[in-house]
């Protein structure tokens, strides 16, 4: 079922693609509604999968990086609706585009531990989904930022320099996303430490759960990406480390997040997962 | 009816004979109403800006017309004929129609793609029309043109790119800083270009101007001249730490602002990017200043090459508007001359309907036995069969692709069905201008 939402998600960047080569109004207009059709379909997805399990499906890593894009999709959308800004769909949908094409030829199994049966657990992931989300907003515009202080900087303006927004409202944008997704992760990590302590005590015979610490590659990680913003929003604030600096820091911030959510999570971790 | 336009612009005329024939500085309305009142001319505009004065009109008679919009200039203006009328270009028809299309796409324009022209070939149509000056055939062509107009701004790069140094520096100050509402600009050096470019930016809606210049008084009046505070030479450098664009334009032979005294400002806590503008030549500014991170640094030399650049890519994009002008001018064309075919149609259409009422009229007695509804439905019947008779034949008379065909088709169709046998095709112009007349008495 996740094929369809990948065909518009695929057909929506295309388009994206062309508005931001050919700059004309119809084009993006069309991207949008694109990208609405491909947004609402994947809301079906997800809502008959949940009606299916009888919960939010979040609970095995296809299911996962599934709702990952959708909320990805969605936090792009209010971006674009918000800023009336075009530009970056061209480079959020190719993640969007990739990261479904896991869930949509590989279905995973469907899980069944019963420790999972806890409204904690719901916060704990969706926050850090939405956590996820924000941050690949913000390392794409991290990354076009960089695009556009290059080619003001070096004079050489061209290809980007027309098509990108200016370096302030890029700036804000990522400052904006860095710091909701900043809250959502600290949330979800807060959350993810109470709910172990309180299974732990529920469900003694749980290897995984008791195994739970940091030295799990994917909890380390999970730290580590929360130090790297944390510092991002504290450098930001304090030292004045904003526009270029930012942007490096979500771009690292962001390909950490990458790599936690996928290779660590598929062949690395030791105690974080329910399969 | 006939398309008629005849102008001077910067291409034609010099400026002393452009001025002298210039409406915008008077009262355009009444111009055009003057205008109005010759016999020859059944609609027109005027169009007048600072690079061209032109009449367009559609009349019947384009000899007489052009006689006419003459005597109106040299009357209107107070000149002799002869000292504008070398100066004068005159175009009929399809090749009026192309310039006006040219014209609103910014073809004509002194600097190619400038934007201002749609919106002054607007104003233009507008007060004609306020007027009641304007009937089928300007109005037609005039908002025609405001497509080509749209059309060529929305797909091709024509009117992109700014091409003079003061705007170029405006632009990249909106790329670097996004709205320009608030951010407070520091001018170094009271010249023409810093002038300019300060001005550019008000009219952007920066917050604080603040000039400061060697001599006191220039720093004085041209912050008179753009709204801003004259501030003191010695405090260039307090100045430098709260400013977000610094123009610098100063005589000096030896830089003004080095590296150290721009390092000193940025290195405290300084969120936004800072701007540097250096006009002057000798350069006011270190080279080195550029390589402080949150330092852009754009010269002269900078902005000329961002402006010649522009340029070029505008005049590549010549050819691409050309084509659009071209396509949109075929289709004008082709309704103009489905107009031509327009008191054939109607001619037809009443015949047939003749036809049928005779028809109808002779039946009388037979048709007494109906009752009324009965009555009611053959009428209706006969009308509906008239119409789908004539469908075909209408649709393939407003599309016939020339002039040429058009006549001896229309001419076939009279003789045919002896619609006014005798008249020829040219008195079926007469009838639309007869049509067009009485649309604009509505």
């Amino acid at each position: 079922m996740n094929a369809i939402p990948l065909v518009l998600y695929a057909a929506a960047a295309v388009v994206y693609a062309v508005h931001f080569a050919k700059r004309q109004p119809g084009v993006g207009r069309m991207a949008t509604t694109l990208l609405l059709l491909a947004a609402l379909s994947h809301t079906f997805v997800i809502g008959m999968q949940t009606m299916e399990v009888r919960h939010v499906p979040f609970d095995n890593r296809s299911h996962a990086v599934s709702s990952f894009v959708w909320l990805l999709a969605l936090s792009y959308i209010y971006l674009e609706l918000t800023t009336d800004e075009r530009a970056m769909g061209v480079f959020i949908l190719p993640i969007a585009v990739g990261l479904q094409t896991i869930p949509a030829f590989s279905p995973g199994i469907e899980n069944a531990d019963p420790v999972l049966d806890s409204p904690w657990f719901w916060v704990h992931v969706i926050s850090l989904m939405f956590a996820y989300a924000s941050f690949a907003l913000a390392g794409m515009l991290g990354l076009t930022y960089m695009l556009q202080f290059k080619e003001i900087k070096k004079k050489h303006l061209g290809y980007f320099y027309t098509r990108l927004p200016s370096l302030h409202v890029l700036d804000a944008m990522n400052s904006r996303a860095v710091v909701v997704g900043w809250l959502f992760l600290t949330i979800g990590v807060v959350v993810g430490v109470v709910w172990t302590a309180q299974a732990r005590a529920l469900a003694p015979g749980n290897s995984n759960l008791q195994a739970m610490s940091l030295n799990d590659p994917k909890i380390l990680i999970a730290l580590l990406t929360w130090a790297v913003y944390s510092f991002e929003v504290f450098a930001r604030s304090t030292m004045g480390w904003t526009g270029r600096r930012a942007a490096w820091l979500s771009a690292l911030g962001f390909a950490i997040v990458l790599l936690n959510f996928l290779p660590v999570s598929y062949f690395v971790t030791t105690s974080h997962t329910f399969q | 009816m006939h398309l008629l336009l005849l102008g001077v612009s910067h291409k034609t005329a010099p400026v002393d004979v452009r001025e002298r024939l210039d409406f915008s500085s008077r009262d355009l309305g009444a111009a055009v109403e003057a205008l109005a009142t010759r016999p020859s001319a059944a609609e027109s505009v005027v169009l007048s800006t600072c690079n061209r004065s032109e009449v367009y009109v559609a009349c019947e008679n384009p000899a007489r017309a052009r006689d006419e919009i003459i005597e109106f200039l040299t009357q209107y203006h107070s000149m002799q004929a002869e000292s504008f009328t070398p100066h004068l270009f005159s175009l009929g028809d399809d090749a009026a129609a192309k310039h006006l299309f040219r014209v609103a796409a910014g073809l004509d324009s002194l600097v190619v793609g400038e934007p201002q022209i749609l919106g002054q070939v607007k104003d233009a149509f507008e007060t004609a029309s306020g007027r009641r000056c304007t009937g089928p055939m300007l109005s037609k062509l005039f908002h025609w043109s405001f497509g080509v107009g749209k059309r060529v701004r929305t797909e091709t790069a024509l009117g992109e790119g700014a091409v003079s140094i003061s705007f170029a520096a405006v632009t990249l100050a909106r790329k670097i800083f996004g709205q320009l509402q608030g951010r407070r600009v520091l001018v170094i050096g009271a010249g023409e270009i810093s002038t300019l470019t300060a001005e550019h930016l008000r009219s952007q809606g920066v917050g604080e101007i603040v000039i400061t210049s060697r001599t006191a008084a220039h720093a004085e009046t041209l912050a008179a001249a753009v709204g801003g505070r004259a501030a003191r030479w010695e405090d260039v450098s307090s100045l430098l730490g709260t400013a977000d664009i610094v123009i610098t334009a100063t005589g000096s032979q030896r830089p003004i602002l080095t590296r150290a005294q721009v390092e000193a400002t940025t290195a405290r806590h300084r969120p936004d990017p800072l701007f540097i503008i250096d006009l002057a030549v000798p350069r006011d500014v270190e080279t080195s200043v550029g390589d402080i991170e949150q330092v852009f640094l754009y010269n002269v030399d900078d902005l000329q090459s961002i402006v010649q650049e522009n340029l070029s890519r505008r005049s590549r994009e010549i050819a691409h508007a050309e084509t659009i002008v071209a396509e949109e001018l075929l289709k004008f064309a082709t309704w103009q001359r489905s107009r031509g075919a327009v008191p054939t149609v109607v001619a037809l259409r009443q015949r047939f309907d003749t036809i049928r009422r005779s028809e109808l009229q002779r039946l009388e007695g037979k048709l007494a036995g109906l009752s009324p509804d009965a009555r009611a439905r053959v009428d209706e019947v006969t009308r509906l069969i008239v119409e789908k008779l004539l469908v075909e034949p209408t649709e393939q008379l407003k599309a016939l692709p020339d002039e040429e065909t058009q006549v001896a088709y229309t001419e076939a169709v009279n003789r045919l069905f002896r619609l006014r046998t005798g008249e020829s095709a040219s008195s079926s112009t007469d009838a639309a201008a007869d049509t067009s007349r009485a649309d604009r008495q509505k």
